[in-house]
This record gives C-alpha cells, structure tokens and sequence, in this order.
C-alpha cells in the first residue's frame, strides 16, 4: 500500500538501514573475535590478499571464521524464517521450529542416520554425506510438520499443538538415549557435542551444501510471501481470496523443512531465534504484512544469529560456549514477554 | 398468465451436505435442500443452531465438498470453476474474531484485491481505486489507518465487509455478520448489506438469529428447520407458519400479528384494553407478559374525562366467555401526559406509569 500514505514507512526505512549496517558490523566482529586474538590488520589482509598472510592466520580466517560466520549469518536468516512460516500457517504466537518440535524431527532423523547407520558415518565429512545429512534432517523436519498439521486440523487449539510438540520432543529425546546406550563411545560424543549446537564445526566443504539449500528454502519463502499474507486471516479466507490451500501449505512446509532441517543437521538444535526473531521484527516494523516481515526477519535473524555468536566466544573465554545456551537465554526473555504482552492480543 | 422466471444466479439443488459419520464421531447430513437467489437478492439464512447454517456456507462456497446435487453459480456447476476464478465470483465473510495486531483497517481491506494481484501482491492504481471505494461505501474512509484490532465489533465487521467489497464480486456469503452486535451495529450492518443489494445488485447471502430485522429487511428467507427447508418472501414464512418451527420449545411461538416471538405463559386472565395511541401497543404487551389474554377494543369515540365513568365492565363484552376480569383504558399522550384507568370487580383505579399498573396487578387475584 505504497501510496495509501501509511505513516511510518520513513521509519520503516531507517529500521532497515540500521539493521543493515548493524548486520555488516556484527559479521566483521564475528570474523576479528575468537579464542586466538588476530590484529584486525591481519584479519583483513588474510580476506583480501591470502597469499600475504602468515599461514596460520589465513587458515584460522578463512579455514575457520569466514564459514563461521557465513554459517550463522544463513542459519539466523533460516531459523527465523521457518519461525514466520510456523507462526503464520499455525496461527499460533508460540510456534516455532524448535518449539514444534520441527528442529526435533531433524534431530531423531539425524540421529537414527549418525548413530543407526554407524557405517554411513564415514561419509559424514564427504560431500555426499553433507548431502545424505541433509537430506535425513529434511525428511525429519517435513515429517513432523505433516504430524504438527495433522493433529491441529484435529484439535483446534494453540496450547495442545505446543504440548504435543513438546511430549514429540520428549518421545524423540528418548529414541535418542535407546540409540546412544548401543552407540560407541567416539560416535557417542561427537553425538552429544551436535546436540549442544555449533556453527564452528561446518567445513568450507559442507557450505557448498548449507548455503545453496538455505537459499532455495528462502527462495521457496519468498514466492510464498503472498499466501502467507492469507494464512494469517485463516484457512476459511485463504481458500476465499483464491488459494490453493493444500497446495501452497505444502509448498511452505517444504520451505521451512529445507531451512530448519538444514541448519538443525549442520549446527544441531538451535532454539528460540525462530520463534523470538518474527515477534521482534512485528514489534520493531509494526507491521503484519509478510512482503515487509520476511526482509525484516531475516535482517533481524541474521543479526540475532551473529551477536549470539559473538557472545558465545566473549573475549577472555578461552572456550566457545554452546550456541544453544545463548540463543536460549536471549530468545527465551522475548518470548516471555510476548506471552505476557499476548494477555491483550489474542492470536498472532 | 406465465410469469417470467427469474434467472437465478446462485442455485442448490437437491442438495446434501455435512461430514458422514467416522467412528465416535455421529458427523452430520442434512439432504434435500433446494435453495436459489437472483441477482439483487438480500437472502437470509434462517435456522437454530446445529441446524446447518454455517455447513451450508461453507458447501455452497466451495470450503466443503456436497455429498450430492448440485450448486451451480452463474449456471455453472460449483466444481468446474477454478479456485481464483471463484475468488473472484464469491467474497466469504467468516465469524471469525480476526485479532492481527499490527493489521490496519486498509491492510485488511486490501486483501480483498489477493485474487487479482501478481505473485507479489502489489496494488495497482485500480487496486487502490476499489480498496477506496470499499473503505467509502462501508463509511470507514477515517478508519483507514486504525489497527483492526482497536475496532468496535461493529466497525470490525464493517472493516469485513468492506474487505469483501474490495473483492469485487457480484455474491457475498457472510456467516452471522450481527452475532454479537449491538442493537443499532446490527441495524448499521443489515442498512449496508441492503444498499449492497440494491443498489449494486449484489447477490447477499446471510445467516443470522437476528430474525426482527431479517424480517424487516431481507428479499427472501431460506431456512434449515426440523421440519424441512423453506424458501420464499419473509412474510410467505411468517404465513405458512414455519417461524414457530424454530422452536423445539412448544410454550414458544411466533406471533404472526406482532411480528414477535412469544414465550406462552399461564393464563392469569383476561384483559379487555381500550384507548388509542402508541401507549396501546406497549400495554397489550406488558398486559401479555404477565400472562392476560388481551382482546384489545377499538379506540371509544368519547375519551373518559378523570373521574366521569362508573366503574363498570364494557357491555360490549358482556356476552364473551371468558368474562374479561380486568379492563384497562389508555389515555393521554405519550410521554407526559399518558394515564392508565384501571376497572376490576374491586374498583377503579388510575395509574401513572405501566410499572405502577403492573404492580398493582400482581398484588390483586386476578380471578375475584
């Protein structure tokens, strides 16, 4: 409604600016922050001109930060997405990949495959077996959405859905001990290491299949930004307003499968920036329309993905804390405080 | 002498429609229903509830696929229109509490242009042009920029309509637009459908409870009663008696004289009621909730000066059984000057206000 003369598209404008250069700024920090302190000069000399820089400095930058940073850059931007595309199709404010216990169906599928499959594991560092990982989360992630839709075409009521995403996380929590009592000791902690989240651990390699399925999952997003729009009245409107409703809720299913699947299979479980990040950007944009929420969560994603990062790696720690400890104490306040603000407005 | 059919735009024919049965669930079916409208018609949907109302909405707007007949809009079959292109035939107004925040009133009545913009949604300048008009017709122009969710509900479900406006299309099926309404938003809400009607030829199709104004206002009744379907003019309804199959209650009924539903009390008595005026009216039915048999005589040519007539029953009525227990004469003007002279066996009375009157005639027998 360009010309309806809405007031605050200025500040509208100015909100994307800003998160912009604040996304810029958190991604140079993300890459000049770690455990081994690099002078700036260094960092920028082993981006720019690698065949300049003390090897060391080239391999920890570009072998190791560069894809860090890359990582959570593209897994904010997809968590949160994926939290818009739940909370919208769901109509539900406390939907979101991890609270669904979406990332949890990642999570078992990877886990059935990296535990079950113990010969498989070999090809975990291949392409191929980014590929077969991936490939597993998706399925899980997909799988657990059709149960999520299934039970909330049968119980029409927001707080059943979430407890039964939480009883599905239990459920899988335990498959998951049954597999790591028969696993090996060596599976067993790279196991429990994934489960605690790391955007660190990618490999330049693994990029080449992170960033092109999180891309094509925003893609997907982006051509669905429409229907969104008429989710948000309900599925009586959005089948009124002309939409294929089966079709096109497959179609975002599928989106935020790849999104939350792919992140959950390279980086684990990571929760609360799904769900936090879309109430944020409502708050920040004013605004329900998903043409303009989708840009701002991402921005917003993006943004939430790398000062948890930098957090998780705070000067003077030696070690990097698990990305799944602070994106929860981070998000969980937010999502606290939606539900207390929620008192007042019903639904989304 | 052959009168022309009307070309009906929207028709149901021996229609069934509901969920079968499926395990604990004893689902529902309702079959056999034949309804039909024309263009320019203000049909409402009549019915208690669990008789159907929203089911057949739902059915006729293609949400739910019939168990059998057939819908044809425009004369052709329900099936063999396209989703978008029945987006562009039927506006669906739901009883949905839509509560988005951040959603302003022009945002909402925006959507109503979905089915004709690109994949990005973006709002032409004819776009803009309905989502106006819309916002004009419904009176809304200086609510453009206000949340939805700030709305009264009458205003909310203006916002609604307007947002079907903007869909441009020549049927509106709204489900229950005046539930929970007050009295002048219900008036507010059926005054814009009529002019919709009307004035654009929009084919209106509503469901409600709200049968006075139904009465009043829609072109034709369709209702979903125990007793079977009915369609015609909303007083064919009111004649043909279908009004007291609302019911499942047998002390309640419709009053075809009054234009109301009563609830039928236990006879207190009878009451002969004479005077003239709107105070005429009010006391039969004050007289009648208290459970009096009011036969209501026609206006005296000689007003009863205070305190000039004997306290006698009317002769009129003399030979009548029951023999009328009370009589109430109504004199004056409202609101200042109106009286109530009341005769009984005990005497003669007068009142100043009907509450006066009303006590008074619970505290005395009313069988002397």
């Amino acid at each position: 409604m360009r010309s309806m003369h809405i007031p605050g598209e200025k500040r509208e404008g100015l909100l994307f600016g800003l998160f912009s250069v604040t996304l810029a700024l958190l991604f140079i920090a993300d890459i000049l922050s770690g455990s081994v302190l690099i002078p700036a000069g260094e960092v920028v000399k082993a981006l720019l001109s690698p065949p300049e820089a003390a090897e060391t400095v080239r391999t920890i930058v570009l072998g190791f930060r560069l894809p860090k940073a890359i990582t959570a850059l593209v897994a904010g931007c997809a968590l949160s997405v994926a939290g818009l595309q739940m909370q919208t199709i769901f109509r539900n404010p406390l939907a979101g990949p991890y609270v669904l216990g979406i990332s949890t169906g990642a999570s078992l599928a990877v886990a059935l495959f990296a535990l079950g499959f113990a010969p498989v594991m070999a090809l975990g560092f291949t392409t191929t077996g980014s590929w077969t990982l991936a490939v597993v989360a998706w399925a899980g992630a997909f799988a657990v959405m059709l149960l999520v839709l299934f039970v909330s075409s049968r119980v029409n009521d927001n707080m059943t859905v979430l407890i039964l995403g939480m009883l599905f996380s239990s459920a899988a929590g335990a498959v998951v001990s049954i597999l790591q009592y028969f696993s090996s000791e060596s599976m067993l902690k790279a196991f429990i290491v994934w489960t605690m989240g790391s955007l660190g651990s990618i490999t330049t390699d693994q990029l080449t299949v992170v960033v092109p399925a999180i891309l094509a999952g925003l893609l997907l997003a982006l051509a669905k930004m429409k229907d969104l729009n008429a989710f948000l009245l309900g599925e009586t409107y959005a089948r009124s307003l002309g939409v294929s409703v089966f079709r096109s809720r497959l179609w975002i299913f599928f989106s935020a499968s790849l999104l939350a699947g792919t992140v959950t299979a390279f980086c684990g479980p990571i929760g609360f920036i799904g769900i936090a990040v879309p109430h944020l950007a409502r708050v920040l944009f004013r605004t329900a329309d998903h043409r303009r929420l989708l840009p701002a969560v991402l921005l917003l994603g993006g943004n939430a993905m790398l000062l948890s990062d930098l957090i998780a790696q705070l000067p003077g720690l030696q070690a990097t804390l698990p990305i799944n400890s602070v994106t929860a104490l981070l998000g969980i306040p937010v999502v606290v405080w939606m539900i207390v603000r929620n008192r007042k407005f019903a639904t989304l | 002498m052959i009168a022309q059919a009307t070309p009906y735009t929207l028709e149901a024919d021996h229609l069934s429609m509901g969920y079968p049965a499926a395990g604990q669930d004893p689902g529902f079916v309702r079959t056999g229903i034949s309804f039909s409208a024309g263009r320019g018609e203000m049909v409402a949907l009549i019915g208690p509830n669990g008789s159907g109302k929203s089911t057949l909405l739902k059915t006729l707007a293609g949400f739910m696929p019939p168990l059998g007949g057939n819908i044809r809009w425009l004369g052709k079959a329900l099936a063999s229109h396209h989703p978008r292109e029945l987006a562009r035939l039927i506006s669906f107004v739901s009883t949905e509490n839509l509560r988005i925040p951040n959603m302003r009133v022009a945002d909402l009545v925006a959507y109503g242009r979905f089915p004709y913009t690109g994949w990005l949604g973006r709002l032409r300048d004819t776009d803009l042009d309905m989502v106006r008009q819309a916002l004009t017709k419904t009176g809304l122009e200086l609510f453009a920029h206000r949340e939805v969710i700030t709305l009264s509900d009458g205003e909310r479900q203006r916002a609604l309509i307007a947002r079907a406006l903007a869909q441009n299309t020549p049927f509106i099926l709204l489900d229950e637009p005046t539930a929970f309404l007050d009295v002048s938003a219900k008036y507010e809400i059926f005054q814009l459908l009529r002019q919709l009607a009307s004035g654009e030829g929009k084919t209106i199709l509503l469901s409600t409870h709200d049968l006075g104004i139904a009465l009043r206002e829609a072109d034709k009744f369709w209702m979903l009663t125990a007793a079977g379907c009915f369609q015609g003019a909303p007083e064919d309804a009111v004649l043909q008696g279908w009004l007291n199959h609302l019911f499942d209650n047998p002390h309640m009924g419709f009053d075809k004289k009054g234009g109301d539903f009563f609830f039928k009390t236990e006879q207190a008595g009878s009451a002969h009621l004479s005077g003239n005026g709107e105070g005429l009216e009010w006391t039969r039915r004050a007289l009648t909730r208290l459970g009096y048999a009011v036969v209501t005589a026609p206006p005296q040519e000689e007003e009863p000066g205070p305190g000039s007539s004997t306290p006698t029953l009317p002769p009129a009525l003399a030979g009548k059984s029951p023999q009328p227990t009370i009589s109430v004469i109504v004199a004056g003007l409202p609101p200042d000057t109106l009286e109530w002279n009341l005769i009984t066996a005990h005497g003669k009375e007068k009142f100043h206000s009907l509450h006066a009157l009303l006590s008074h005639l619970r505290e005395i027998p009313p069988h002397p």
